[in-house]
């Protein structure tokens, strides 16, 4: 380009020095003609030699000039702009000057342009790379995002979008977000906060995957242009399904934990009440109404040490006191505490006889709330002439050993089996046959699993019975032999 | 009072024993049942004049117990008191088409359920 300008500047100059020659030459022939024939002596031929040299002088000097901007054109073109024109002459140098000068601020100028050129290169490259890594992180978050412009069109989606909604992004750009998401809920958000104009929106939205039904929680804001129209809508969805299911569980576990703690609550305040209004006639029913104060006192503190212990082991805080115990033993011991239970119900429960040599190393009054929780369950599930047997096996290869508490109870739906130590789960078909916390078995397995380095089982068909169970390191050094 | 009936019913013996020893000492005739099914039964034979239900039991439910009593027309009219630890689990409108006469909070007071049983009989008698 710069040589092209060049180029067209020396043939704009070209044509002067051709004018003077022709002018030049001209003066000559009539200078001659005139001598020829006027023959009137050599005044006419000298004026006509003064207008040639008056005429011939600064056309030599453009042509010199014309040859030193040439010699310029060659030196800018291999980048030498070094050229001294002479500061004497006529016209012409001071075109010439002119003309250098000219060329040197546009030289300067290409400079400066070719610099602001390759500047802009490298801010559109530096530009373009924070644009893809922006991309790139809006495409890696777990929030989906969803960005369309003043016309609903969409403009931008991100990967955890397009799994929630089950588009493509590409193949949805410029399409409107109705046409591309099928969800109509979530449309119309989108439309009605742009419509609305206002700054932000938020919706609580369910959306399908699957067999599952997932809760997000969106974010619809508007973005605005520099003056203050609405330029499109960004909607960022979260999900919220976990949080709600564990506010759910909590809203579940004060409800019955609420009822559990106030129903013995309930008793010791009306027995209490029953004997401060002397409602208590004789010396017999005032020993039964401190009694049933006491019992009911002794099953609330249970419930909250229940509660306690899951947090205390939970958080690892709970002292464990470990020793070398006989399985046996602890199994009858618990067996004698639950038989009274078992007998209000009329349920036999069967021991087998015990097996020697099984000694385990343990925590006895955990191991043994174990047992009481496994045997309280299967007798509480178990209709009245029903039967409950607990049985343990040694298991040498393994170096375990595994104890089980089989009833003929009404059974835990298959759907409901994976979840049965669950934190606060209670089956939901069973709910109405006894009441509980969902804490007993959720207990049994933090201290089988966590504290004992155990691991806890159930198997179980509805309207015939459940074996719940539990398996626990032997003793380090423990000689077993196994004997029926 | 002697002449007038109340059927206890509640799964914790500890509750319905409190609950009866107080309204005998004060003249009613009491009945109890552990369950609703049992509760349906003895209603329908004894015809008691209120219920007082827990609301959360097994079998059935103290307003499952209300929705059956209101199915046959010689229980559809008995009052029902609901004795609950989810005070907020009963809308108004079960409240107004179970004919739920009233409701107490556990824990409650043996005065209180007195105070209630009574209200209940003479608003009944007197409509």
């Amino acid at each position: 380009m710069n040589h092209e300008n060049a180029n067209l500047t020396f043939r704009r100059f070209q044509i002067v020095p051709m004018v003077c020659c022709g002018i030049v030459f001209l003066s000559l022939g009539m200078c001659i003609l005139s001598s020829a024939t006027a023959m009137a002596g050599y005044i006419p031929v000298l004026a006509g030699l003064s207008g040639m040299a008056a005429l011939l002088w600064p056309a030599i000097a453009w042509i010199r000039t014309l040859s030193r901007l040439e010699r310029l054109e060659r030196n800018l073109a291999k980048g030498q702009p070094g050229l001294s024109i002479s500061r004497s002459g006529g016209i012409a140098s001071i075109l010439a000057r002119q003309c250098v000068e000219s060329l040197r601020n546009f030289q300067a100028q290409t400079e400066q342009s070719g610099q602001r050129q390759n500047d802009l290169s490298l801010k559109l490259q530096l530009l373009e790379k924070q644009k893809q890594s922006i991309e790139q992180i809006i495409h890696t978050i777990r929030d989906a995002v969803v960005v369309v412009d003043g016309f609903d069109r969409i403009v931008l989606a991100n990967s955890a979008a397009e799994q929630i909604f089950g588009f493509s992004a590409r193949s949805s750009l410029a399409r409107t977000v109705g046409e591309a998401i099928d969800h109509p809920e979530f449309v119309a958000s989108m439309c009605h906060i742009r419509q609305s104009k206002l700054p932000h929106l938020k919706h609580e939205l369910t959306v399908k995957a699957g067999d599952h039904l997932h809760v997000y929680d969106c974010i619809f804001s508007c973005i605005r242009d520099e003056k203050q129209e609405i330029a499109g809508v960004v909607a960022i969805l979260h999900d919220i399904t976990r949080e709600k299911e564990i506010s759910q569980m909590k809203n579940d576990f004060v409800s019955h934990v609420s009822h559990e703690l106030k129903t013995p609550l309930a008793s010791i305040n009306a027995y209490a009440e029953m004997l401060v209004d002397g409602e208590a006639q004789d010396e017999q029913a005032i020993h039964q109404f401190c009694s049933i104060i006491q019992s009911q006192a002794l099953r609330l503190n249970r419930l909250i040490e229940d509660i306690l212990n899951i947090s205390r082991i939970e958080s690892g805080l709970i002292k464990v006191d470990k020793q070398n115990l006989s399985m046996a033993l602890l199994m009858r011991d618990a067996v004698e505490m639950i038989t009274s239970y078992a007998q209000e119900k009329n349920i036999t429960i069967h021991t087998p006889p015990a097996i020697l040599y099984d000694q385990v190393h343990a925590d006895k009054d955990m191991i043994s709330q174990v047992i009481i929780n496994l045997l309280s369950n299967a007798v509480k599930y178990t209709p009245q002439g029903g039967s409950v047997s607990i049985e343990s096996q040694v298991n040498e290869a393994d170096g375990v050993i595994r104890v089980s508490v089989i009833d003929t109870g009404v059974g835990i739906p298959p759907e409901a089996v994976d979840h049965v130590f669950d934190k606060f789960y209670r089956v939901e078909q069973n709910k109405k046959v006894a009441k509980g916390t969902g804490l007993g078995l959720n207990l049994v397995k933090q201290i089988v699993e966590t504290v004992h380095g155990g691991r806890v089982f159930v198997a179980s068909e509805v309207g015939k019975g459940s074996t719940f169970g539990f398996e626990i390191p032997l003793a380090a050094g423990q000689q077993i032999t196994a004997k029926a | 009072m002697a002449d007038k009936k109340v059927l206890v019913v509640d799964d914790e013996i500890h509750i319905v024993q409190v609950v009866a020893i107080k309204l005998r000492n004060n003249g009613y005739q009491v009945f109890t049942a552990e369950n609703g099914a049992e509760a349906l039964e003895l209603a329908g034979r004894e015809k008691p004049d209120v219920i007082i239900s827990d609301f959360q039991m097994p079998v059935m439910t103290g307003l499952e117990l209300a929705e059956n009593l209101r199915k046959h027309s010689e229980t559809a009219d008995i009052p029902v008191v609901m004795l609950t630890a989810r005070g907020f689990a009963i809308d108004d409108t079960q409240r107004e088409t179970l004919r739920i006469a009233a409701c107490l909070s556990k824990p409650f007071s043996p005065r209180e359920v007195l105070q209630c049983i009574e209200e209940v009989i003479s608003h009944s008698t007197a409509a």
